[in-house]
């Protein structure tokens, strides 16, 4: 089984409880207007690897909470997603997944999949006019957090919102949580 | 009186062949160096036609020997030999001269990688710390505390934003 990402990074705090492994994947139809990760969108050959040796390279960092995986859309890749979540669950390791999709549209078996080794689920549309950088875990304040497992009580994602910069040894930066524009030097949306 | 001729070298760096004429057993101060070349003199003391930039005087070659010289040309110095001469500076004198030649040729490249590799690193760290000291700006004047640790050469800065 392989999956098409566009990313990964080795550890977050940023996204989801305790420190994790951050999965990007390839390929989102969504779309929606003002998304922080537009490279993700096209579902072209990105960085295709197998779920064996994603789930390898996971394993191999040592100390993390959980992974999350976000996009890019996972539950356009959720057979595999799932397939890896299981596998890393089986080591201790918590699921959370951010989605554009509602719950409720949530419905295919392959989804459900998904949504039974998952954790924490944020989802819903980004809606650039709702944006907001004061809510934690959500780009905008119509998305819902969703508790689908006992793992984690509410209060472990009411904490204050965070996002983190990774400065690369060649200078370049990897923004990831939920930062206002500003922060890279970008002037705020009007 | 001996005749010169020329052997060819491929050896073309000047710094370069003085080290290993030097290595070869002549002294620094025994060498001359020319910007134009310079005509060479024959053991009797009579110029020659033959000119060169890098001149060994034949009180430093040996008993009733001629001027050695190197001259500069596009595709490497030519070593001007008098005849007399040859039988000691000839083509295994020249062969072990240009073993030298490599050998320092070979320091002074890894040296020059050494500066290349040093340069670049230096503009890699300034890189980074410039994006490190705008980003900690950046986050300060909109309202962020920042934690910020090291793994490896990345930097990684935590932002937790106030919200009291």
């Amino acid at each position: 089984m392989r999956l098409n990402l566009a990313r990964t990074l080795d550890r977050s705090a940023a996204n989801g409880p305790g420190e994790r492994y951050v999965l990007w994947v390839q390929g989102c139809t969504l779309a929606c207007p003002g998304c922080w990760n537009p490279d993700t969108w096209p579902r072209v050959r990105r960085d295709e690897r197998t779920i064996d040796e994603i789930e390898r390279e996971i394993l191999s960092v040592p100390n993390i909470e959980g992974v999350t995986f976000t996009g890019g859309e996972p539950f356009q890749q959720a057979p595999a997603l799932a397939a890896l979540a299981s596998r890393v669950r089986a080591h201790g390791l918590s699921v959370v997944v951010f989605t554009g999709y509602d719950l409720a549209e949530l419905r295919s078996a392959a989804a459900h999949s998904l949504l039974a080794v998952t954790d924490i689920l944020i989802a819903g549309r980004y809606i650039a006019a709702q944006s907001t950088t004061d809510l934690p875990l959500r780009g905008s304040a119509n998305q819902q957090i969703h508790m689908l497992t006992d793992r984690y009580t509410t209060s472990t994602t009411t904490g204050p919102p965070t996002c983190e910069v990774h400065i690369g040894a060649d200078g370049t930066l990897i923004l990831t949580g939920f930062p206002p524009p500003e922060l890279l030097g970008h002037p705020a949306d009007p | 009186m001996s005749a010169y001729i020329t052997l060819m070298t491929p050896m073309t760096n000047q710094e370069i062949l003085l080290a290993a004429l030097t290595d070869m057993g002549f002294q620094r101060d025994q060498i001359e160096v020319h910007a134009e070349a310079v005509q060479l003199v024959g053991y009797g003391g009579e110029r020659r036609s033959q000119t060169a930039n890098i001149v060994i005087r034949r009180r430093h070659v040996g008993t009733a020997s001629n001027d050695l010289g190197f001259l500069a040309t596009p595709t490497g110095y030519q070593l001007q030999v008098s005849d007399y001469d040859r039988h000691h500076y000839g083509d295994d004198w020249v062969r072990r001269l240009n073993d030298r030649y490599r050998q320092h040729e070979a320091i002074v490249q890894e040296r020059l990688a050494e500066a290349e590799r040093r340069r670049l690193e230096e503009e890699r760290r300034h890189l980074v710390e410039a994006q490190r000291l705008g980003v900690l700006a950046r986050a300060k004047q909109l309202g962020y505390q920042v934690k910020e640790t090291r793994e490896g050469d990345t930097v990684r800065l935590v932002l937790l934003k106030r919200t009291y």
